[in-house]
């Protein structure tokens, strides 16, 4: 974690202010944060996703997709809301995409269901290659799958899920697997990551986050455990700061 | 270009839970001792602080902690018959790696075994008869007895401070406590943590069903404790954030809370991180240990010479260095020759899932990864198996260790594993779901067995071990018999919806179940079905001691820790007051 | 300012007009019951604390918290001879409205120059948001939230509170005279620093604005 220097002498009045942004303070500024990773709470709806690893069109069928996986409804925000492209998007351009934590080498058989994943692609290859496969066949059939209906986008879906069409060399099922696995992934995790943004997936069920000291709280039995929910990056005025090594590494 | 470098008295393989308290022990002895560790150096600040280590993509989903898989992995297959492929990415069991081991990020339930498992395959003939057990489950007598290891189950209890209550003190069943548990000379060292809801409820309907709860042993501790080695440890605060993480707050018993700094202030130990050991090396008799060889981070590579050598690195990795190094014959399935990879046993996991109404709150996410409570009236032996037609049990328990919501978010059998149906049904039952744990024994047979990789390497150019297993049937029938017992547990804490998941064949590495892999270096008193002694010494070369899991000749109902503890501390007992003062062979053979 | 009892809901109205026009100048969300007068002679109006005489901050600080301490006072759980005078004659419900005033209260802080040295407020620093290996103790921050803003339901704020008042709870933690901690939890933590470290820590989360509910 970046070590943020931050020594408020407070001069003359106003310590307390009642807007999280405003400040009344003078205090000295805390060093800017990265650009265009800043993101306040409640301010994130509109803000555009800056796509590292998808083209344009793969983007547009990455967005349709996950909205479907994890749509929004009156439980609260989908997938696009809560910023899951951008979290894939931007796993997929980073060490992770590229193979960390996949042993490479050959030779390469496909193995039984008990021996897993066994093809030779590093996740940002499998999407490429099943996505090309995808808009390819999208594109023949006239509709892109963005403008599909819901319906539509669903049985498409369900035909990538339960089949094994080969999406120039990644069974279709495979590729499902990974987009919904990551699709969860991206609603879950910590708003550092890109996704979840303002927390909106643990405020639906009540997860409090990475503030965790619930000593007074486990005697509660059965009582609702109520409070906002806390990201590991974020600061005294509930600003998240995105890990600036997005992708993450280990 | 190797680098012979000066002679020591003992090398340590592994620096982890068992190589920490090795080194101690020896060191503190007066011997110059080198501690081998292929991973990083870490310690509790900064590396453990949170909020940073409450990042469950990375630790759980991402495996930080865990040993680096893209230059060393295992290679797997169900059966002999087929070709066995690397897991590419480890999901089943996730080995550790680093300063501390493994026990940096385990979820400290801490169990003992039973008497009766030190000496199965005795008392099993006794009890069920001869022909009881398939011809081809290979379970065996440890060469220790319960009684043997006793004082170091207490020994290393009282280093960790391991919060619960005691069930049977020297043979008088205590109130409160597992009534099934073996003697123990006096009750822990700290007591139990509190109870979670579901521990409660759990414990509630258990006890009306006439079965005999009783709060989960637990190394993440109750209150603070100071141990023997002077060395304080805080109370847990139930952050949910254990298995797979390691603890901000010193109040989780790893390496570096309960020994390392004692260990590390010795200037007789010397630590060496980032060495990749290769093998040990042998004379031209090819009885003795010369001392080992290793790479070092930067990829030189240098001959360490010892008089003594001990590998104390995880239970794989301890099969995997005597096969690198031929020490002893390695096992070959077909003609059910040679020791060494034989009796590889694993750890047979069902869970039930019990649904409650939206105004039942669970709160899963605080927890500490061993606040449950259990019964142990279907684990091990406890229960009568005539007619059943198997050996063996679980524990079973409301083992709720957190909530963490990538991983954990129940949903009722049927619900759609995707879109609406999918996300109304996450919001219905997360907070409101009570899941159990049911944590099975697993015996060893003759068709499961560690071996080297004929085809697969490491970034060092070594074979990979080959793990070949799946379930025996014997296991899978365990497992059936105590879900449904489990799930009436379930029905009679007043759940709207009880599914019970038994473990079902075949083994996948798909799915994390346990990193409790057992086996490969069995001890024994018969150096035709065991690779060491009973303690924990080579058969074929008296200067090496292979101490970890992979001694065991099959694997219990409970977590292997607490017994790999007390083999640890009964084993350096054999080593500094027998084989230092007397080199040579502590059992003939 | 003084709020005068009137009826609640036009109390609670002219407080928000306030606040909304004033930007920064005290008020409270709730009313200030009749047993707050006497809280009100040392810990002031809105709970802006005396921060020389070590008198705490109370604006606020979490109503639960709050509520525990003024219980542990009554019942000498947290042993202090002139809180227990004032908190044994509450009523439970007293507790709870004195709680609940001030937790919602806001005050401005009046600034008191830190005599700390830039080094010690580096070692503060790096207490709260690592901890010390050496000393064995975990990051302030983990427990007590980002910056030491306090986290609901687990620990009060420290930002912006007196460094005086802090400097003597976390002595008496660690003389064991203060006993009312869950766990031993401040207790263990105290217990490893020196009277250095605590003037650190103390003067560290001191120098933080402390943030209005």
């Amino acid at each position: 974690m970046n070590k943020v220097t931050r020594r408020a002498f407070v001069a003359g009045i106003g310590a307390a202010s009642m807007a999280p942004a405003a400040s009344a303070l003078s205090e000295e500024p805390a060093p800017a944060a990265p650009p265009s990773s800043h993101t306040s709470l409640g301010a994130q709806n509109a803000a555009p996703v800056v796509y590292l690893f998808f083209n344009a069109s793969e983007a547009a069928f990455i967005e349709a997709a996950c909205e479907r996986l994890i749509p929004a409804d009156e439980n609260g925000a989908g997938a696009l809301a809560a910023g899951v492209p951008n979290y894939l998007d931007k796993q997929l351009a980073g060490a992770w995409g590229a193979g960390e934590r996949l042993y490479r080498s050959g030779p390469w058989a496909a193995g039984s269901a008990s021996q897993g994943y066994q093809l030779p692609f590093t996740p940002a290859e499998l999407f490429h290659q099943a996505l090309r496969a995808i808009n390819h066949d999208l594109d023949s059939r006239g509709t892109p799958f963005s403008e599909m209906t819901a319906e539509a986008q669903d049985a498409y879906l369900k035909s990538l899920e339960g089949g094994s069409a080969d999406l120039n060399g990644v069974p279709s099922g495979v590729f499902f697997g990974l987009l919904l696995q990551m699709t969860v992934e991206g609603f879950f995790s910590d708003p550092v990551y890109g996704g979840n943004r303002d927390m909106v997936a643990w405020r639906m069920i009540g997860f409090p986050g990475a503030y965790a000291d619930y000593y007074d709280s486990i005697d509660r039995h059965g009582v609702k455990f109520e409070r906002e929910p806390m990201s590991l990056g974020e600061d005294s005025e509930r600003h998240i700061h995105p890990d600036p090594n997005i992708p993450a590494h280990l | 270009m190797v680098q012979r470098l000066k002679e020591v008295d003992v090398v340590v393989i592994g620096v982890g839970m068992v190589g920490s308290i090795v080194a101690k022990e020896l060191a503190a002895a007066g011997y110059k001792v080198v501690g081998l560790e292929r991973g990083e150096a870490r310690f509790t600040v900064p590396q453990f602080q949170s909020p940073a280590i409450h990042d469950e993509l990375r630790f759980d989903i991402r495996k930080a902690l865990m040993q680096d898989n893209t230059r060393e992995a295992v290679t797997f297959r169900n059966h002999s018959s087929e070709t066995a492929l690397p897991i590419r990415r480890w999901e089943s069991f996730l080995p550790g790696t680093g300063l501390g081991g493994s026990m940096v990020h385990w979820n400290g339930q801490t169990y003992r075994f039973q008497a009766n498992d030190f000496e199965l395959a005795t008392r099993t003939r006794e009890r069920y008869g001869r022909h009881f057990l398939d011809p081809d489950v290979t379970i065996q007598d440890w060469g220790v007895t319960y009684d043997d290891l006793e004082p170091h189950y207490d020994r290393f209890e009282y280093l960790l401070g391991t919060s619960g209550k005691a069930g049977n003190i020297k043979g008088q069943v205590v109130p409160g406590g597992d009534p099934f548990e073996s003697p123990r000379s006096r009750e822990y060292p700290t007591p139990p943590q509190k109870e979670h809801y579901s521990g409660a409820m759990f414990r509630k309907a258990a006890s009306g069903l006439g079965y005999h709860p009783f709060p989960q042993p637990s190394s993440n501790l109750s209150q603070p404790y100071t141990n023997p080695e002077g060395i304080k440890l805080n109370a847990c605060v139930f952050c949910g954030f254990c298995e797979r993480y390691a603890c901000e707050h010193f109040a989780k018993s790893v390496p570096q809370t309960i020994i390392l700094p004692v260990l590390l202030a010795n200037p007789n130990f010397e630590l060496r991180t980032g060495c990749q050991v290769q093998r040990i090396n042998l004379d031209s008799t090819r009885k003795k240990a010369t001392g080992v060889t290793y790479i070092d981070a930067v990829g030189r590579e240098f001959e360490q010479p010892a008089s003594l050598v001990i590998t104390s690195s995880f239970a794989l990795n301890n099969v995997r260095m005597l096969l690198l190094s031929r020490i002893g014959t390695p096992y070959d399935p077909t003609t059910a020759k040679g020791v060494v990879g034989r009796n590889y046993a694993y750890q047979t996991m069902s869970s039930v899932a019990s649904f409650f109404g939206e105004d039942v709150f669970i709160n899963p996410f605080m927890a500490s990864g061993a606040s449950g409570t259990l019964i142990n009236d279907f684990a091990g032996d406890n229960f009568d198996h005539s007619g059943l037609g198997f050996i063996g049990g679980s524990f079973i328990g409301a083992v709720n260790t957190n909530g963490r919501p990538i991983q954990y978010h129940p949903v009722p059998p049927g619900t759609p594993s995707w879109g609406k149906g999918w996300k109304d049904a996450v919001v219905k039952h997360y907070n409101h779901t009570v899941m159990f744990s049911l944590h099975g024994s697993s015996v060893s047979t003759r068709q499961n067995y560690l071996d080297l990789d004929p085809t697969y390497k490491d970034a060092w150019g070594q074979p990979l071990l080959r793990m070949t297993f799946d379930f025996p049937q014997n296991d899978l029938e365990m497992a059936a018999y105590v879900t449904a017992k489990a799930v009436e547990i379930g029905k009679a804490m007043g759940a709207k919806q009880v599914a019970g998941s038994p473990r079902k064949g075949p083994y996948t590495t798909t799915q994390y179940q346990t990193t409790h892999n057992t086996g490969g270096t069995v001890m024994g008193s018969d150096p035709g079905t065991s690779v060491v002694n009973r303690y924990l010494q080579s058969w074929d070369v008296p200067n090496v001691f292979v101490i970890g899991a992979s001694a065991y000749p099959q694997n219990a109902s409970w977590n292997p820790t607490n017994t790999l503890g007390a083999l640890t501390y009964w084993a350096i007992d054999a080593i500094k007051n027998k084989y230092l003062k007397n080199p040579g062979r502590l059992v003939s053979a | 300012m003084r709020l005068r009892r009137t009826d609640t809901g036009l109390t609670l109205a002219l407080a928000a007009l306030i606040t909304v026009a004033t930007h920064g100048i005290a008020h409270a969300k709730a009313a200030a019951p009749a047993s707050a007068k006497v809280c009100q002679g040392c810990h002031g109006v809105h709970g802006e604390g005396n921060a020389p005489a070590a008198i705490p901050r109370l604006a606020g600080q979490s109503a639960e918290y709050l509520r525990k301490q003024l219980e542990d006072y009554a019942s000498g759980d947290r042993a202090n001879p002139i809180m227990k005078n004032f908190a044994k004659p509450l009523t439970h419900a007293d507790m709870e409205a004195l709680a609940a005033y001030f937790s919602t209260a806001s005050a401005p802080r009046t600034a008191i120059p830190s005599t700390a040295s830039a080094a010690d407020l580096d070692f503060g620093q790096e207490l709260a948001r690592q901890g010390s290996e050496v000393k064995r103790v975990q990051a302030c921050d983990s427990c007590h939230g980002p910056d030491g803003v306090g986290v609901l339901h687990a620990a009060p704020y420290l930002a912006g509170q007196s460094a005086e008042y802090l400097t003597s709870a976390l002595t008496s933690f660690q003389q064991r005279t203060r006993k009312n901690d869950p766990g031993k939890l401040m207790t263990s933590v105290a217990g490893q620093l020196d009277a250095s470290d605590i003037a650190a820590a103390a003067a560290y989360f001191s120098s933080l604005p402390s943030n209005a509910p």
